[in-house]
């Protein structure tokens, strides 16, 4: 029984040694879970059928795309004016205005005026409170 | 208590502006007092560790109390905590007691914040005083008794532990760390991601992910549907409000706020159980238990209470173990962090400033709660008119904020943000448990280098079953959690 239990650990390799028990633990509660849930499993693809028919796909990926556009505009953007945190300032404008427009439900001259004034007012003032106030390093 | 080495006017502002943005927060459905700590955690990074704390503290209080506003004005919690609120709220609310019903719940929740205030502060010193004689065994148990109470939590115990185990999995992306006794190889990574990957994914662009992205990611899936549903917001007519309404109450206000508190110290069990937990007490220790559901102010005062007292509570273990309570108090650990300060037993002792700090913010913003929620109350119930379109946008901002901020400008973090935004997203889909991820992800470093040192000193695995009584009482506790939990899911099921 000793035996069983004894471990000798090698310091040059002993950075392997957790992340392979817990891949073990993991490939075993997965294996539980798939056997478990077998039928669910099977019938996945209606799942992510329903899921898809009743999402409201055009807000949804609407805003991932955004999102990634968003993220991927800001450091060349920011390469134009470098250290001035433009890069932030200039690509959040029009995500603030475009992802409010996305998100709103009825789009009349009553709403859509406060959104874009929020959308020009909001960056501004957290991209002059970031950098002039706290001197932190935007894109 | 030096209270002059840190209150300071801006220590109190921080702490009531704070609080201010966390009724908001909470007053909002679908905003919940993590988002904003999230959202609002940049701007801590350039205020010191006392002041950046007041300002999250205050956030936590008052983001825990806003949720009782749309709970009892539109039968609609605004944060998960809150749930048991509306049962009673809004039937008071619909007989036009609706800002009675207000100010029963803000007093209960000073109550609750208040007695969980005291528990923590007599508590939390003893356990970690306690808790100082652990060896790496203690410590690796304990982890694994918080990981265990969550999944045992979930509504899928397989799943819940199979979500702990991922975020640990998930943790030890990255280099084996030598400041910790690793010998400095990297693990898990990649092939062509070494450069972006080689410190693992920070620990705050994934909690602003899973909290801040995949919720507008929950939003954006169901169309952005208005809060109010349509709904106008009616307070009801202006009431004189007398405290008379708590006589024969007060054994239920601190029976609630004492479950609230030890919901709390449960790793990861969250409000939403300390509510319900204190609501069902309340109802089943009344003298008119018919009347609850319909309107029986003793019901709110339960709930509201018992939400309230698990903000003491949940710092318990975060401060004395360095196991967070709840999720927002896992953005807390970000915030030590940030300030290069590791939470656990050592923490009160090594740190008097920061502890006294900490529960004289608590206390300020308890006060600061209730006295911006009982006199400004009708104008906080205007909060909930706020339209999402310009809410989500802004907080999508922010949360780009946080994440690029948080390592000085590191591109790669912003991107972290979006991975396990749409990984929390895909997470509720998939039935996988965020809360257990969570105390994985953070805790995993730490259990990892827990186990490895202990097998590297003793050589053997039973050295974790003989160790000590404390390492057998916590394996009878592990086992008692797990083992419940699948008695009663099978009992449930079957």
């Amino acid at each position: 029984m000793g035996s069983l239990t004894h471990v000798t650990i090698n310091f040059e390799t002993s950075h392997l040694i957790f992340p392979t028990l817990i891949g073990c633990i993991l490939a075993l509660l997965g294996l539980a879970i798939a056997i478990r849930d077998r039928r669910q499993l099977a019938a996945s693809g209606a799942h992510w059928r329903k899921i898809l028919g009743e999402m409201d796909k055009m807000r949804f990926f609407g805003t991932l795309a955004l999102t990634v556009l968003y993220f991927s505009a800001m450091v060349p953007v920011g390469d134009i004016w470098p250290n001035t945190g433009m890069g932030f300032l200039l690509c959040s404008i029009p995500l603030v205005a475009l992802s409010g427009l996305l998100f709103m439900r009825e789009r009349s001259a009553r709403s859509v005026v406060p959104l874009l004034i929020v959308a020009v007012a909001a960056p501004t003032l957290v991209w002059w409170l970031f950098t002039d106030l706290f001197f932190l390093t935007l894109p | 208590m030096d209270i002059l080495a840190f209150l300071s006017p801006l220590f109190v502002l921080l702490i009531i502006g704070g609080t201010l943005v966390g009724i908001i927060f909470g007053a909002i459905p679908g905003m919940t007092a993590t988002m904003a700590v999230a959202v609002c955690l940049p701007v801590t990074y350039s205020l010191g560790l006392e002041n950046g704390l007041a300002l999250l503290l205050g956030l936590y209080v008052g983001g825990i109390s806003g949720g009782l506003v749309p709970a009892i004005l539109l039968g609609i919690p605004g944060t998960p905590s809150s749930i048991t609120t509306t049962l009673d709220g809004y039937p008071m609310a619909r007989a036009g007691h609706g800002e009675k019903a207000l100010k029963i719940g803000i007093c209960a929740s000073l109550v609750g914040g208040l007695v969980s205030l005291m528990i923590l502060y007599f508590f939390a010193p003893t356990l970690a005083d306690f808790a100082i004689r652990f060896s790496y065994v203690e410590k690796f148990l304990i982890i694994l008794f918080a990981l265990s109470v969550m999944a045992a939590l979930s509504s899928d115990l397989l799943l819940g532990i199979f979500s702990g185990f991922l975020g640990i999995f998930i943790s030890l992306i990255g280099t084996y760390d030598v400041t910790k006794g690793g010998n400095g190889e990297w693990r898990l990574i990649p092939p062509g991601t070494e450069y972006w990957l080689e410190q693992g994914f920070s620990l705050l662009p994934v909690l602003i992910g899973l909290f801040g992205l995949a919720a507008i990611l929950d939003e954006a899936e169901t169309g952005m549907k208005p809060g109010l549903g349509g709904k106008g917001v009616d307070v009801g007519q202006h009431e004189r409000f007398s405290l008379s309404i708590f006589r024969g109450q007060w054994v239920n206000l601190i029976r609630s706020s004492c479950i609230g508190t030890f919901v709390g110290i449960l790793p990861g069990v969250g409000g939403s159980a300390a509510s319900i937990l204190s609501y069902s007490n309340a109802k089943t220790f009344s003298k008119n238990p018919q009347n609850f559901g319909k309107g029986e102010p003793a019901g709110v005062m339960a709930s509201e209470a018992g939400n309230n007292g698990l903000t003491g509570g949940a710092l318990v273990p975060l401060l004395s173990l360095g196991i967070p309570g709840d999720s927002t108090t896992a953005l807390l650990i970000g915030a030590f962090t940030l300030q290069g300060i590791q939470v656990g037993p050592l923490f009160i002792g090594n740190n008097p400033v920061t502890w006294d700090a900490m529960i004289v913010a608590m206390l300020i913003a308890n006060v600061a709660m209730f006295g911006l929620m009982y006199f400004a109350i009708r104008y906080f119930a205007m909060v909930v008119t706020i339209p999402k379109h310009i809410l989500f946008p802004v907080i999508l901002m922010m949360c780009v904020i946080g994440a690029y901020t948080i390592n000085y400008g590191i591109m790669f973090d912003v991107w972290t943000l979006l991975i396990f935004g749409v990984f929390g997203w895909l997470m509720t889909k998939i039935r996988l448990e965020v809360a257990p991820f969570i105390i994985g992800f953070i805790l995993g470093p730490s259990a990892e280098v827990y186990f490895v040192k202990t097998l590297e000193s003793f050589g053997d695995l039973t050295i974790f079953f003989t160790k000590s009584w404390i390492a057998v009482f916590l394996w009878v506790l592990i086992a008692l959690s797990v083992g419940g939990s699948a008695y009663l899911q099978t009992k449930k099921k079957g």
